[in-house]
């Protein structure tokens, strides 16, 4: 069958560009490793620098190919069909590419290619070993993209195949239709992923794994070539590159959690999260020991371990979060593409590497025996890179429990409370951490005078401990482990602020690593507060007592919310004035007033949480969160009538329910679903002529104050009249309330009047499902994230000034 | 003793106890009928949605109590009552991973998981031909 308006020439420069990234790959690693020899030949580096070249034009080709076909939405390619269409924002382009495995591992091996260029630059003698290691890693990247089938075995997922060749869709109708593709539209970008964080977050994130691979290369290239003592001097700046990159990546992730997921948090121990939490961990710890490494020429096998370590767990996340073995644990995982089989052999092949060279060579390795003085920065520098390794430890093995079911036929599940086991665990850690953070600066190589020392400290550690015990007895709080949390990470900023100050005289360039340090304490300090004592303000206090289902159901965080019913949450009366559909978006408005001292109803702000309809994915509700300096308010649609808006019958929504009466003296109350209604007087001064009535006949009027939420009052006058002996109702509404009042009846005796009161419909079909959270100071956490960040650009400068 | 042997066994000593605690926090995967031996217990049960039964949400009552009938993996059927709103396209799930406590013959849960059919599920999807195009002339 012939078909007509398929674009087959950019599929085909697309695999050229596939298969020459592999061949000129493989190229470049064989002819580096020659390179890399006793004695080579020079031309054995010149064919792998311009293999690796060739390599790079093609990585360039790949994505461009890419891009160009999803910018044309050229749907005859499966990817693009699967991961755009034509209705979608021209912003989440980059969103999609990135969306599926194909395009991640790209991705990858994009900022490989990059890294791996910079190092052709820069390695100078180490450039043959090194890049034989990176070229390597090329390789397996590039076999993910192959697509080939090799005695029956499918080796990478090509993402430039053709939607009708796909096998999934082997024999469908739209095969058979010469002009499809004029038909059809793309599947579109999952909703979770149309946000601009994850325009960002996995480029960040892949370069974050890619600048690990450049230490790794080192710490190989070292012990291959038996430099034990040379690698750590230019393997550091990379270590530290990416300790920022890859934590900055790791806390974007957290901050699309925040502001997209329904998490309620940024940080929910997800699977995973810990994976790519993990490696960054360890990172830390290699980048610290191989600090100690260069320093003081000891723990050169400690820094090996980590460094290889690190880029091993990178592996290992990725085999976790893309084989699918994490289905059933976790919410955002891969599915299997078939590509597990390949990602572990990468992976293996990696572990083997690393330890058929560190057993063969570290006999070899001439380190200072000399014990480390307990009284130094390397020893508690060592001790905190320890920490950071068994709390990875933790996290890791926990997070692996579907593995650990599949190795050993095991049927364990992941905990039933995951952030209380994780806690658990990591706060220790975190307050040791947090603590030697703050000592760490004040102590010196080999050997610190120990009475100096305390007199330098002593300021730091009794304003923290004032700062904190102040918080604490002000929040009224008696958690030991958050108090000690609190006072570690309070420590470790006062501590570096007071260094970076005292010592370092404010040089702000000389300054990087005392401004991460206070970072990171704002970081824990930040996420310790803003969880511990984030409140859910949207408590169900009304409705049945959940009570007589069980002990067990203590979850009262969501809140029904009728349009325009006025519910006081915290601080604030919260309403739900409107909703509106745009596209495939339905935003609600959520008002929140203020009350003033008058009594008066002040709109602070407006929150529109959405739901995003989509038919092919599922539907997803995305929370809105009003920031303030001290706190954030988060609130999030639960469930809604999702109903397109509008379409319920007009006639319907203008029926009246049933009416309900009251008996009201004047000044009593009586309420409605949208106002507070009080009887502020009886009328008699009526013009009697308007309705005819004669002298004897008797008309009086309840003068109705209808208070709506936001404090306005309307006045609603329904008259009650005595014609000739019969009595009459002249009803009053309010179409702007759909309320309308009957006055039914006078009791002389009580003095009381009936007034009856009927709702539209409308009134009660409408309404919303909301949580809503206060997280607290939140901001010390981002701006904690802003210190490390800096802190750390700075630190790499001074490091790449002085060597 | 070297302060590293020091380091290396007090580290060996957390590790195993991290472990412990691991394997002590976890649950179990189990059926509705194991759940029901041990109703002190926690456990997920994987199993599907009984689209045939009605689902039961009336926020207007409480908007904390969703309730449904599901299918464990061995075809057991029990009423399910969850603790929190309906999730989205709760209709639409394929399998629900539940945690809870199997209470009188009811599966009190706390925490669903929900695999709806997704992006990377074979044969689920379809290219869908609009026919708002016009017909190319044959």
């Amino acid at each position: 069958m012939d078909y007509i308006g398929e674009h087959l020439i950019p599929g085909m420069f697309g695999n050229l560009f596939i298969a020459t990234s592999f061949s000129a790959a493989l190229l470049a690693t064989v002819a580096y490793y020659f390179s890399a020899q006793e004695s080579a030949d020079r031309g054995w580096a010149k064919i792998g620098r311009a293999a690796f070249r060739i390599h790079s034009l093609a990585v360039i080709g790949i994505f461009a190919t890419l891009f160009y076909m999803l910018i044309n939405h050229l749907f005859e390619y499966h990817y693009v069909w699967q991961h755009s269409n034509t209705e979608m924002p021209m912003r989440y382009i980059l969103s999609c590419f990135w969306e599926g495995q194909e395009g991640s591992f790209m991705l990858w091996a994009f900022w490989n290619m990059v890294l791996g260029n910079i190092l052709i630059k820069t390695a100078k003698d180490w450039e043959g070993p090194t890049m034989t290691v990176v070229s390597s890693v090329q390789v397996f990247l590039s076999s993910m993209l192959l697509g080939l089938v090799i005695l029956g075995y499918k080796l990478g997922s090509n993402p430039f195949i053709l939607l009708r060749e796909h096998p999934d869709m082997v024999n469908m109708p739209f095969t058979k239709i010469a002009d499809y593709i004029d038909k059809i539209d793309g599947r579109g970008l999952n909703p979770i992923l149309q946000n601009y964080w994850m325009i960002i977050h996995p480029p960040t994130l892949f370069l974050g794994f890619s600048s690990v691979m450049i230490p790794f290369a080192y710490a190989i290239s070292g012990f291959w070539k038996k430099r034990f003592n040379d690698w750590q001097k230019p393997a550091l700046p990379w270590a530290f590159f990416g300790v920022m990159i890859l934590g900055t990546g790791v806390l974007m992730g957290g901050a699309w959690a925040y502001e997209a997921l329904s998490f309620g948090g940024f940080w929910a121990w997800d699977p995973v999260e810990n994976a790519s939490l993990v490696p960054w961990l360890t990172l830390v710890a290699s980048a610290h020991v191989i600090l100690i490494s260069r320093n003081t020429g000891k723990s050169v096998k400690t820094a090996f371990v980590l460094t290889t370590i690190t880029f091993v767990l990178i592996l290992y996340s990725t085999f976790l979060t893309r084989s699918g073995i994490l289905g059933d644990t976790s919410v955002h995982a891969f599915t299997d593409l078939g590509m597990s089989g390949q990602l572990l052999v990468y992976l293996i092949f990696y572990c083997l590497l690393t330890l058929v060279i560190f057993v063969t060579r570290w006999k070899y390795v001439v380190g200072d025996k000399k014990e480390d003085s307990i009284n130094s920065r390397e020893f508690w520098m060592f001790i905190g890179a320890l920490v950071l390794l068994i709390s990875a430890f933790q996290i890791i093995f926990s997070t692996s429990i579907p593995v650990i079911n599949t190795v050993f036929g095991s049927n364990l599940a992941p905990p039933a409370d995951p952030i209380l086991h994780y806690n658990s665990w990591q706060i220790p850690f975190a307050i040791i951490v947090g603590f030697l953070i703050g000592i760490g600066q004040f102590l010196k190589y080999k050997k610190t005078d120990i009475s100096k020392f305390w007199k330098k400290i002593w300021i730091a550690a009794v304003i923290s401990a004032i700062i904190s015990a102040a918080v604490a007895i002000f929040t009224a709080n008696t958690n030991f482990h958050y108090i000690m949390l609190f006072f570690a990470a309070t420590f470790a900023v006062v501590a570096n602020t007071d260094y970076f100050l005292r010592i370092v005289k404010g040089k702000i360039s000389k300054g990087g690593s005392s401004i991460a340090h206070i970072g990171f304490g704002f970081i824990l300090m930040g996420a310790l507060v803003s969880t511990s004592m984030s409140k859910v303000i949207s408590q169900n206090s009304s409705g049945v007592d959940v009570k007589v289902l069980g002990s067990d159901f203590s979850n009262h965080d969501n809140i029904m919310l009728f349009k325009n019913d006025t519910i006081q949450m915290g601080d604030y009366f919260v309403s739900y004035s409107n909703k509106k559909q745009e596209g495939v978006n339905i935003y609600f408005d959520i008002d929140y007033y203020t009350k003033a001292e008058t009594g008066e109803f002040i709109k602070a702000f407006t929150l529109n949480p959405l739901v995003q309809l989509n038919k092919t994915m599922g539907n997803v509700a995305e929370p809105d969160t009003r920031h303030f300096l001290t706190q954030d308010i988060y609130t999030h649609i639960t469930y809604a009538d999702l109903s397109p808006v509008e379409t319920t019958s007009t006639a319907m929504r203008s029926e009246y329910m049933e009416p309900k009466e009251k008996m009201l003296a004047i000044g009593d109350t009586m309420f409605s679903s949208n106002a507070i209604i009080i009887l502020h007087q009886l009328n008699t001064a009526i013009d009697r002529s308007e309705y005819e009535l004669a002298d004897n006949d008797i008309i009086v009027g309840a003068q109705l104050h209808v208070l709506k939420i936001n404090g306005d009052i309307i006045v609603a006058n329904p008259l009650y009249i005595i014609r000739e002996m019969m009595v009459e109702s002249i009803a009053d509404s309010l179409p702007e309330l759909g309320l309308k009042f009957l006055f039914k009846k006078i009791d002389p005796e009580s003095g009381r009047i009936e007034i009856s009161l009927s709702e539209k419909q409308a009134n009660k079909r409408d309404f919303v499902v909301m949580k809503a959270i206060i997280f607290p100071f939140i901001n010390i956490l981002w701006t904690g994230c802003i210190f490390l960040i800096l802190g750390s650009v700075l630190a790499i400068r001074q490091r790449i000034k002085t060597s | 003793m070297k302060k590293t042997h020091i380091a290396a066994i007090v580290i060996i000593a957390i590790a195993i106890g991290a472990i412990i605690s691991t394997i002590q926090d976890s649950s179990t995967y189990a059926s509705f009928a194991q759940a029901m031996e041990n109703p002190s217990t926690e456990f997920h049960v994987i199993g599907e949605l009984n689209k045939e039964k009605g689902m039961d949400y009336n926020p207007e009552i409480n908007p904390n109590v969703f309730s449904f009938y599901a299918f464990d993996k061995d075809g057991d059927e029990h009423k399910v009552v969850f603790n929190g709103t309906k999730p989205q396209d709760f209709e639409r799930s394929e399998q629900l991973v539940m945690l809870g406590t199997m209470q009188e013959e009811v599966f009190i849960c706390s925490k669903i998981l929900m695999k709806c059919p997704s992006k990377y599920n074979d044969g689920q999807e379809e290219v869908i031909i609009t026919a708002s195009t016009p017909e190319a002339n044959s």
